[in-house]
């Protein structure tokens, strides 16, 4: 049950940030050039480009990061199989298990030391240039999405050691043909 | 000494099968642990700074973009425009695969992206005309390699951020080569159609070419969004992206209407989980470059192989082979991530043009993705076809010998390459 919630909330995140930031830098790029035009004009005259581009920075590195973790779960992340895959079968599965517990390792540092990151921005009381939001808040990203990913490493892992299946990214979605 | 620790620890765990940005971290994290004085929290702040650049947002927004024309029915009307124009000379159809390759690069960054949208419409289409499954494989896989080299390209996106280079330059200097490549493909698919007497299809009227023109020149459109707005200083590459990727939501959605509202919220899905997964390859990356930069290893290679004397082209022949062989096992991103900064200063050192060094690059990616045991193209292709992999290269094995002998061409000429950028951003 609340692995469900939170992988409607991965999905869910990062599919509104990838679509806001575009309509961020859409509607900026539009009020530079509609300036002169009064009625749009007072809509538009908030946005300016440098907020924008910092607002789409922050947006997609927490997309990037959450992303990253949504990615371990749909099996996107690949690495140099070629040598792994001339092994025998129980070679193989050493290397799988191997390069799962090195991505739940290395995420779980990262998640660490980003943890302590944000604590010494958070005492430093640092705000951002143009947005002036907290910084504290935005590098939240760090650890906050290394966890997840860790998470989902951890997950997988299981997965794999129970049933011995991997997840497979394959391109273009569901289009396939039989041709 | 530290660069061969480091590399030999990267190349070790790179083997293990664990993701390339995994290994590029934990062999950071290893050498700042066992080797080095910079602490390792270090590693926490460059993670986040490193993406802090507006010009990497560029790549999400293009892949958006592609997503929307791949779900779209953009491709369809390309394919029907291309088949107007050069469906009636000797295998016709798969000409027309071939130029609507060409049309879909200038719309999306990426070749598997082009390789699906074209080939998933082309391969069914060339089958029924009674082409050989493995010819029309063949010709996809390595025409979607376009997708790169013609610009808007994720590949030099990629360049142009980890050497600090001008996107809009390297775009604008990938013209001329895709072209010539397009032109080739062409040539070489034509000569293959003639000696097998392939089918053609019935001459298309000027009034049914006008026709198929306009259904396609909503998508087409994009061209001039991207490569006008960037050259015409309207735009910012990643601006231009941004309203690419809007643009083409809106005639996927509203114009052409084959993309259902319901159906958006799998696109950005779709998009975000591709985008992350470069972006965290580009973060990781990017710490290990660092590392390499603090270590001041570039430089002491740069130096080193300057010692030893070497022509430019033999370095040029260096980079060429080493390319090969890394394509062959890995995706372009990757390559160019952990390579360019590492080739860069030694290129500047000789007095080859960065952007010369882009496009080589680029299209050296492009070879890498249509030869085995990683080509990332075939398997695609092969997936969309359901061939075996083995089938599918010996099927592109002509053109795989096109894109190498243009691949040479490019490299010691650089003047094609650099001809077009120069000329409009008035460099003598």
């Amino acid at each position: 049950m609340i692995n469900r919630i939170l992988d409607r909330l991965e999905e869910w995140l990062i599919a509104s940030f990838m679509g806001l930031a575009t309509l961020v830098i859409f509607f900026a790029v539009v009020h530079r050039y509609t300036s002169g035009i009064p009625w749009l004009w007072q809509y538009t005259r908030h946005l300016s480009t440098s907020w924008t581009q910092e607002l789409c920075i922050y947006l997609f590195i927490w997309m990037a990061k959450f992303g990253a973790a949504y990615g371990v779960r749909t099996g996107i992340h690949v690495g140099v199989d070629v040598l792994v895959r001339s092994l025998t079968p129980a070679r193989q599965r050493f290397f799988v298990i191997l390069s799962l517990v090195s991505g739940a390792f290395f995420t779980a540092t990262i998640a660490l030391l980003g943890g302590k990151f944000v604590h010494f921005i958070y005492v430093t009381g640092q705000i951002s240039p143009d947005l002036e939001m907290p910084m504290w808040i935005i590098y939240l990203a760090i650890p906050l999405g290394s966890s997840l990913m860790c998470y989902r490493f951890l997950q997988v892992l299981w997965h794999y050691l129970k049933s011995g299946e991997l997840p497979v990214h394959t391109y273009g979605g569901d289009i396939e043909v039989a041709a | 000494m530290n660069a061969l620790i480091i590399f030999v620890l990267l190349v070790a765990l790179l083997l293990t099968g664990m993701p390339i940005s995994i290994a590029l971290g934990m062999s950071v994290l290893a050498f700042l642990y066992a080797f080095s004085t910079i602490p390792v929290e270090i590693i926490s702040q460059r993670l986040f700074t490193g993406l802090d650049q507006f010009a990497i947002m560029a790549i999400p927004f293009f892949i958006l973009a592609g997503a929307f024309l791949t779900s779209g029915g953009v491709a369809a009307r390309i394919v029907n425009f291309a088949t107007t124009l050069v469906g009636a000379m000797r295998g016709g159809l798969a000409l027309s695969a071939v130029l609507s390759c060409a049309f879909f690069a200038a719309l999306s960054g990426s070749s598997p992206a082009t390789v699906v949208a074209i080939g998933s419409i082309m391969i069914p289409a060339m089958v029924k005309q009674g082409y050989p499954k493995a010819f029309g494989v063949g010709v996809i896989a390595t025409s979607g390699g376009l997708g790169i080299l013609i610009p808007p390209s994720i590949v030099m996106i990629i360049y142009a951020v980890s050497t600090n280079t001008s996107v809009g330059q390297l775009f604008i200097a990938g013209i001329v080569p895709g072209v010539l490549m397009a032109v080739t493909l062409m040539l070489v698919t034509w000569l293959v159609a003639k000696k097998h007497n392939y089918p053609t299809l019935p001459q298309a009227s000027l009034r049914e070419i006008w026709q198929a023109f306009r259904d396609s020149i909503w998508g087409l459109l994009i061209v001039v969004i991207v490569i006008g707005g960037i050259y015409g200083g309207i735009f910012t590459p990643t601006e231009a992206a941004a309203v690419s990727a809007v643009y083409a939501f809106v005639i996927a959605v509203f114009i052409y209407g084959d993309l259902k509202l319901r159906d958006v919220p799998r696109v950005l899905r779709e998009s975000a989980n591709m985008s992350a997964m470069l972006l965290y390859i580009i973060t990781n990356a990017i710490l290990f470059s660092f590392l390499l930069t603090s270590e001041n290893i570039p430089q002491q290679m740069a130096q080193w192989i300057v010692d030893q004397g070497l022509a430019p082209w033999m370095f040029l022949l260096f980079v060429n082979v080493l390319l090969f062989f890394a394509g062959d096992f890995m995706e372009p991103s990757s390559i160019i991530l952990i390579l360019a900064p590492i080739f860069l200063p030694v290129a500047i050192k000789l007095g080859i043009d960065p952007i010369h060094l882009g496009i080589v690059m680029t299209i050296n990616m492009e070879l890498g993705m249509i030869t085995p045991p990683v080509g990332l193209n075939l398997y695609v292709a092969s997936g969309l076809a359901r061939m075996g992999l083995t089938e599918v290269t010996l099927a592109a094995a002509p053109w795989i010998l096109v894109v190498t002998a243009i691949l040479l061409l490019v490299t010691y000429v650089p003047q094609i390459a650099l001809w077009l950028p120069h000329l409009m951003y008035g460099i003598p």
